[in-house]
């Protein structure tokens, strides 16, 4: 029984953006709530950036789920690097028009031009990893929303973020940027626990104290990514002892030396 | 697949590494307080050591210092005898710094050298109380009271012919340790010595011999010319302390050159 808990707890950290399994934090809230009102604005491109693990991704799918329903909206969590198969992806996704052969710009765009006269609908489309495209593709991408018949969401790292917007041409269009960044030591502690109890795990939520919650910050700096790594090792180490070693493990609260020793497994501690 | 054991290997490692710091900065503090307690204890057996000799040198002199007294106690008995022998001991031992002062003023030296037979005739004084203690304290088996009344009598009876015979001592110790090493000082002290003796040959000769050694001595020039005017030859003197104040304008020498011209220093 004991061993289903550790081994439930584990799955609810596994790395994933499902939108599903995105937890509701005050400040978060907030961010994404801005995120939200700047989609209906008139705008042409919106950035959203923060450093690896931040939740950039999640909330681009919560976005996309949130949307989804109410209006036109495409996602690509994975960068399409081939400019045909780019356009023709959106073609198909935002116009459903497949076409055969190549698409280039030129033709993408009279397709986009034909299909706004008849629906004026702006569509909305998500970059994900939007670092990735090469150099002459967002310059395309920039033409396009400076049309408004398309508007971009992207997300990009923070270190990527300055060589792009640094371009005279991206600063002018880009009219939102939102950052994202690191839980706070009492954000980390609501996020766990939130996370564990939307899985039924009380038990394993309930061995969570200020005291591990602070080693475990210290130990990811509030990093989503790091903390949910850490975790999925930690209850994995938890689930090998109680079907091991019983005695040698306590269960009314996160033990130290497990931590550390889940952190050494996932190189937070170089060991 | 988790490796656990590896992963329990692992964070041994780590913690040793961790601790590993602590460890070092922890033994080498131990290793700072034990070499510094080692020093400081050496220091206390050195200085215990030094002590220990200290306290054997004071026990040395402390012996050496009741034996005399023993002697005393002894001598006790004949009065008249004990006074001379205990003289070496007691006075006529003239300090150097005393000595150093004759030469900025006369009239201080006078003082001071006054002061000096005092101190003899305390010192004596003393010496002579000691007995009487000595006495009192001892079971009386001999009658005490007249022992002291003896004293009381030699002080009164003839205190002149003590401090004489005190001064000739002084000044043949003087006069010895003048010969031995020529100070310009005791030939001086000599030469106030004779001339409160009114020796006035003796005293001119010391002084004399002082200004040979050291013509720059106030007190010197102005013995020198006081024993000419005692000796009669006040023109000599006068001649001598103008010659004296053109080199040094010594205003003590002016104020005998007027005494003695005005006659008041005759």
């Amino acid at each position: 029984m004991k061993n289903n808990i550790f081994e439930n707890a584990k799955s609810v950290f596994l790395d994933s953006v499902d939108a599903k399994d995105y937890v509701q934090l005050d400040r978060v809230s907030t961010i994404y709530q801005s995120l939200k009102d700047s989609v209906k604005k008139p705008l042409k491109m919106i950035l959203l950036y923060g450093k690896p693990g931040t939740g950039k991704s999640m909330f681009l799918n919560k976005l996309y789920h949130d949307l989804s329903t109410s209006q036109k909206v495409i996602i690509y969590q994975t960068p399409i690097l081939d400019e045909n198969e780019f356009f023709k992806s959106l073609a198909q996704d935002l116009f459903d028009v497949k076409y055969q052969g190549e698409l280039n710009f030129t033709q993408f765009m009279s397709i986009v031009k034909k299909h706004t006269i008849d629906n004026p609908e702006v569509p909305l489309v998500l970059l994900d990893e939007a670092q990735l495209y090469p150099t002459v593709q967002m310059e395309k991408i920039r033409l396009l929303s400076d049309t408004r018949s398309v508007k971009f969401v992207i997300t990009l790292h923070k270190t990527q973020k300055e060589d792009l917007i640094a371009k005279e041409h991206f600063k002018t269009r880009i009219w939102e940027t939102i950052e994202l960044e690191n839980a706070l030591n009492n954000e980390l502690k609501i996020y766990i626990q939130k996370k564990l109890m939307k899985a039924n795990c009380f038990d394993t939520a309930n061995m969570f104290n200020q005291r591990s919650v602070n080693f475990i910050y210290k130990l990811t700096k509030g990093n989503y990514r790091d903390t949910n790594k850490l975790l999925y090792s930690l209850f994995e180490i938890y689930s090998w002892y109680l079907q091991n070693s019983p005695s040698s493990i306590k269960t009314n609260e996160i033990s130290k030396k497990i931590v550390e020793m889940s952190a050494i497994h996932t190189g937070l501690i170089n060991a | 697949m988790l490796n656990v054991h590896e992963l329990e290997r692992k964070y041994k490692a780590y913690k040793l590494k961790t601790l590993l710091p602590y460890v070092v900065i922890f033994v080498s503090l131990c290793i700072i307080f034990v070499v510094v307690l080692f020093v400081k204890s050496s220091d206390m057996f050195k200085s215990n050591e030094a002590q220990h000799n200290q306290q054997a040198v004071q026990t040395h002199l402390e012996e050496t210092k009741i034996t005399p007294k023993k002697e005393v106690v002894e001598k006790n008995e004949t009065l008249k005898v004990v006074i001379p022998k205990k003289e070496p001991n007691l006075v006529l031992s003239p300090s150097l710094n005393f000595m150093s002062n004759l030469k900025h003023s006369s009239t201080f030296n006078e003082v001071s050298y006054q002061s000096v037979i005092h101190k003899d005739q305390k010192k004596e004084s003393i010496k002579q109380e000691i007995p009487k203690k000595e006495k009192i304290l001892k079971p009386a088996k001999k009658e005490p009271d007249p022992v002291i009344i003896e004293e009381i009598k030699l002080q009164k009876s003839n205190p002149i012919k003590i401090q004489r015979q005190i001064t000739q001592d002084d000044l043949s110790h003087v006069l010895k340790r003048f010969s031995k090493n020529n100070n310009p000082a005791l030939s001086l002290f000599i030469a106030k010595k004779y001339y409160d003796i009114e020796d006035y040959h003796q005293s001119y000769n010391y002084a004399l011999i002082t200004n040979r050694i050291n013509d720059n001595i106030d007190a010197s020039w102005i013995i020198f010319a006081k024993s000419l005017v005692k000796l009669g030859k006040k023109d000599e003197a006068i001649q001598t302390l103008q010659r004296y104040i053109a080199h040094s304008k010594s205003s003590q020498a002016k104020t005998l050159l007027e005494e003695i011209q005005r006659g008041k220093f005759r």
